[in-house]
């Protein structure tokens, strides 16, 4: 069959295809679209769904916020050094009054103060310090003098009389800024009633060089209630970054990066742990389309 | 739209089942499912003649599918292709070529119905049947020539 005719054959065929039967366009025309029950509320519920996925999102970030801000402000306090409660007495004496009396005056008591100030003149502190200390009628036990180019310190191990400790205490805090104080309080009175009690036991019974011992213990232990040690530490250095509290649209927009970060790790994870699943099931679905086109070529192949 | 492609849709699945009747049960349950399914089409991926035709394909794949399960329960194993000598494909239709049509597969047909008588281009053909526009063209021509060979016989027969 030439090519020409076979153009007819074809053009034979796209002529006489028939049209749809009367029957079948009646058919069709009274076709009413069907309204799927699961449509009609799939679309609201997704909106609704959206909507309270959104407002539980948002609800998170601005409750998360303050109690964020609080754990911060309580991490912050954290980071503060932890000082027992008699030093937080003190503390507050940094703002305008001196250290608590913690002594009882009828008993012996050992009394150790540390104090941290900040200063600004290293030299001049320190030698008012010692200044002060001996205008008390206390002593120097020991000193360290160093300094930098960016910042210096110095540490002085002094002695003073109980009678006067306030006052040093008092003193000393006018140095500079107090960063730390430490005040501690040891009772002698029992260890030295026990050495008098001894002391008059071996007495009576004429033990001369115990008695002798037991005084020189006894005279040592009340040089020791006598005289407070003193531990000022003095330094230059800047203090670290005063914490600021972010203010609540920070807060709420931390939470929020927060919250984003944390759902795009969730996600990123579900990613990794389900890739290998997702690969293979997409694999499959491919092989599955394949496998099911190849069936129905066949099926119409076979199909006269 | 339904008046539009309906004579386009029927056309396919005569060609399809080369059956009058059948092809007219499956227009309109393409129909039912097109109305179904309106939602999801999206004139983006594809003219509406080229979805309905999809669907026209299924639904006729669909009742490919369970009359082979229905011939191997019974054990039947001819074919329900009325044997008749009424033209099939179209009144206008030489009795020769009708038969020759006739001869061809349903996969044969399907494509030569697409690209000759529908006259989709070999993309949307492609789409339709889910291949590649090149397949499309071997199809095509491998149903042509074997319409050729099968018109000659007949004229030499």
């Amino acid at each position: 069959m030439s090519e020409a005719s076979f153009e007819t054959v074809l053009s034979q065929l796209r002529d006489a295809a028939p049209p749809a039967p009367e029957r079948l366009r009646d058919q069709v025309r009274t076709l009413q679209p069907a309204q799927s029950r699961i449509r009609a509320w799939l679309r609201p519920a997704l909106v609704a769904a959206l909507i309270v996925t959104l407002s539980v999102g948002t609800l998170a970030a601005l409750v998360s916020g303050p109690d964020k801000a609080r754990r911060e402000q309580s991490s912050a306090r954290a980071f503060r050094p932890q000082i027992p409660a008699p030093e937080r007495q003190t503390d507050r004496a940094t703002h305008g009054g001196v250290a608590p009396t913690l002594t009882a005056k009828s008993r012996l008591q050992r009394q150790d103060v540390a104090m941290s100030l900040r200063v600004h003149d290293l030299s001049g502190a320190t030698q008012s310090a010692v200044r002060t200390t001996r205008r008390l009628g206390g002593f120097v036990a020991g000193a360290d003098y160093a300094t930098s180019s960016n910042e210096g310190n110095s540490r002085l191990a002094v002695r003073i009389p109980v009678a006067n400790l306030q006052k040093a205490i008092a003193s000393f805090t006018q140095l500079g800024t107090i960063l730390s104080q430490h005040i501690s309080v040891t009772d002698l009175q029992t260890g030295l009633d026990r050495l008098d009690a001894r002391i008059a036991t071996a007495r009576r019974a004429g033990h001369h060089r115990t008695v002798k011992r037991l005084a020189r213990r006894r005279d040592a232990l009340v040089r020791e209630g006598t005289f407070a040690r003193v531990s000022l530490q003095l330094t230059t250095a800047k203090p670290a970054a005063k914490h600021v509290v972010p203010g609540r649209f920070d807060r709420f927009l931390d939470s929020s990066g927060d919250i984003l970060g944390k759902e795009v790790i969730a996600v990123l994870y579900a990613l990794v742990v389900a890739g290998p699943f997702l690969l293979i099931a997409a694999l499959l679905l491919f092989a599955e389309r394949t496998r099911r086109r190849r069936a129905d070529h066949r099926l119409l192949e076979e199909t006269g | 739209m339904a008046e539009e492609h309906l004579d386009d849709v029927y056309r396919y699945l005569l060609y399809m089942t080369a059956n009058p009747h059948l092809a007219e049960d499956l227009a309109a349950e393409t129909f039912e499912r097109a109305l179904r399914r309106w939602r999801r089409f999206d004139p983006r991926r594809g003219a509406a003649r080229t979805w309905l035709c999809q669907l026209a394909r299924g639904a006729a794949l669909d009742h490919f599918r369970a009359d082979r399960r229905r011939r191997r329960r019974e054990g039947v194993y001819a074919s329900d292709i009325p044997e008749t000598d009424e033209p099939v494909f179209g009144e206008g239709l030489s009795p020769d070529l009708d038969r020759a049509v006739r001869s061809l597969s349903a996969a044969e047909r399907e494509v030569v119905v697409l690209r000759v008588v529908l006259e989709l281009d070999g993309e949307t053909t492609a789409k339709v049947l889910g291949i590649r526009p090149t397949a499309v063209s071997t199809r095509l021509s491998r149903a042509l020539q074997k319409l050729e060979e099968r018109m000659v016989s007949d004229v030499r027969g």
